[in-house]
């Protein structure tokens, strides 16, 4: 199922004055990449996606994903999705080598993505944004091909976080990503701005698989506990294996029905 | 109230003094300065009081206090005297910065009517670091590197005092970490920095920063004066806005350059031209960012940053009365 696309807006764009929020968000450069990469969406990746209407349409809302390919497209796609079909403006939270990446902390600034600190998290979830965390991390892309789909390291801070600020959790999962950009192998020795390694994929850019996105229903782990528990380890694991189980599921859903549609 | 003001003849030292002159609850003010001839204060007005003294003496601080203080029945003191200039350093820096700071604790603390301490800090003590929140709050660490230029870490070193003495005393102490006052003869480095034609910037950065009105400033040191509370808060200024865009606001040419080669750029700029701007002092901030949080000024004293700098046309609101550094 395709829902009819809106354009995109900001409704929860907070202005500092200058047409940029604390963070560096410019919705006017965020129009441009999006009108940029709305060809590679449709034509180059055809992205379906569905279950949309399961993103609270306004408040603090943690979406939640898999990761997958060498570098993060399907973050890319998954957010562009969210800003095609919904009025939210997703705000991705990256990994913490990236401010120190010329030029990219620049452009994810402007785009609406994030820093992953805890400070900077919960300063958006205080202020009802919707927010994109892929637990896995850098594990999860450039994992080896024969490991695709099968979700790597899990942090726990995204149910830390949902239930210290009561917010939902909406399980997604990607598919496409790791057969879109296979790695074959990663230089360890490499630690260029930060960064953990360094993947080398198949191809020197990705190659034209259809990428599905499904969204399943929220998960509202503060209906389950009180914010206090949020400081229980025990809690946030068990809370962050119930939304691992839930991606795990959308992921094995919708790669049966990729294949029953290839059948 | 009766209020002692330090550092009375700078630019935001004159517009405090005025504002407290126009509270109603101020009865009286107490300027210091180090200059015998306060031009630009009112001085004929009866609530005020000038006095010239030379706070990196301990004994002028002792007589300050226990003098005209005490005869005047100041209860507030707000200590606004740091040296601006970035170029100098060394022992008489670090005595007023520092020195001075500690000496006019330890003499408030033992006064006979003085029960409030305000410390005008600096946003400039936290560290800037890539794995820092973009966002900070008042428990982000400090700028504690012995490598860092004195000018910085004098500031950290007076915050911290004022910071160590908080519950020791009866003295109640508010330290005011206010973001960057971008206006002449406040020893702004952004002030300084877009006073150049073109201006030189990381490539492949472009940061958010934070910038204070003198309005807003003034308004948040009233505030910590009537408040009952003590603590550290940081002040935010109304505009946030990319390094970029400030240098377009002043009309200069935006150069973006590899950043090792900024540093011996702006050094040898420095040495020919002699520019206050200090790349060093800089550098962190010109590739990270970072805006102070001013969630628990707003929370605990009433602070909001209301009065934005007048962007570029209004030139005059950032122009300061000229003083003596």
């Amino acid at each position: 199922m395709r829902h009819e696309r809106r354009p995109p807006s900001v409704p929860s764009f907070h202005d500092e004055g200058h047409g940029y929020d604390v963070f560096g968000l410019r919705p006017a450069v965020m129009r441009r990449v999006e009108r940029l990469w709305r060809p590679i969406y449709d034509h180059y990746f055809r992205v379906r996606s569905q279950g949309h209407d399961h993103i609270p349409a306004h408040g603090a809302a943690i979406l939640v994903a898999n990761h997958g390919g060498a570098l993060p497209v399907d973050a890319f796609l998954l957010c562009l999705d969210v800003l095609r079909h919904t009025a939210r403006t997703p705000r991705p939270i990256v990994e913490r080598f990236i401010p120190l990446v010329p030029f990219i902390n620049t452009l994810f600034a402007r785009i609406g993505a994030v820093t992953g600190t805890r400070a900077n998290v919960a300063r958006l979830l205080e202020r009802g944004e919707l927010i994109a965390i892929w637990p896995e991390g850098v594990t999860g892309m450039a994992k080896p091909f024969r490991q695709r789909y099968q979700l790597q390291d899990w942090r726990v801070g995204h149910a830390e976080l949902a239930i210290r600020h009561r917010a939902p959790i909406v399980p997604a999962a990607v598919i496409g990503a790791e057969e879109s950009w296979p790695v074959v192998t990663r230089v360890r020795g490499f630690h260029g701005f930060g960064a953990p390694f360094l993947p080398v994929p198949l191809s020197p850019l990705p190659l034209p698989v259809q990428h599905r996105i499904r969204y399943g229903a929220p998960i509202e782990l503060h209906r389950d506990f009180p914010p206090d528990a949020a400081d229980d380890p025990a809690v946030v694991a068990a809370a962050a294996a119930r939304i691992r189980a839930a991606v795990e599921a959308l992921i094995a859903d919708e790669r049966a029905a990729r294949r029953g549609r290839r059948a | 109230m009766r209020v002692l003001v330090t550092g009375a003849t700078t630019p935001l030292g004159l517009r405090l003094v005025e504002a407290l002159l126009d509270t109603p609850a101020v009865e009286r003010v107490l300027a210091v300065a180090a200059e015998d001839d306060p031009r630009n204060l009112p001085i004929g007005i009866p609530a005020l009081t000038y006095r010239a003294v030379d706070l990196t003496r301990p004994r002028s601080v002792h007589d300050l206090l226990f003098g005209p203080a005490r005869e005047l029945g100041i209860d507030a003191v707000v200590h606004n005297a740091l040296h601006r200039s970035a170029r100098h350093d060394g022992r008489r820096v670090h005595a007023l910065n520092v020195e001075a700071t500690r000496q006019l604790l330890l003499e408030c603390e033992r006064h006979p009517t003085i029960r409030r301490f305000v410390l005008r800090s600096a946003a400039e003590v936290y560290a800037v670091r890539p794995l820092e929140p973009n966002l900070i709050d008042e428990d982000q660490p400090l700028e504690l590197d012995p490598a860092a230029p004195q000018w910085v870490r004098d500031r950290v070193e007076a915050d911290l005092t004022a910071c160590s003495r908080m519950g020791m005393s009866r003295l109640a102490i508010v330290v005011l970490r206010c973001a960057e006052v971008l206006a002449p003869g406040m020893g702004s480095q952004l002030w300084d920095y877009v006073q150049s034609r073109v201006c030189l910037r990381p490539l492949g950065f472009d940061p958010m920063i934070n910038v204070l009105s003198f309005d807003d400033c003034v308004d948040a040191i009233v505030l910590a004066l009537a408040s009952h509370g003590q603590g550290v808060f940081n002040i935010p200024g109304a505009d946030t806005l990319p390094l970029r865009r400030i240098v377009a606001a002043f009309g200069r040419r935006d150069v973006p350059v590899p950043g090792p080669l900024l540093a011996p750029l702006y050094q040898l700029r420095t040495w020919t031209v002699g520019f206050e701007f200090r790349y060093d002092l800089n550098l962190q901030r010109f590739h990270f960012g970072g805006v102070v949080d001013g969630t628990r000024a707003q929370r605990e004293l009433g602070y909001r940053a209301h009065h934005r700098l007048a962007w570029p046309a209004g030139r005059r609101d950032l122009t300061a009365p000229a003083s003596p550094s």
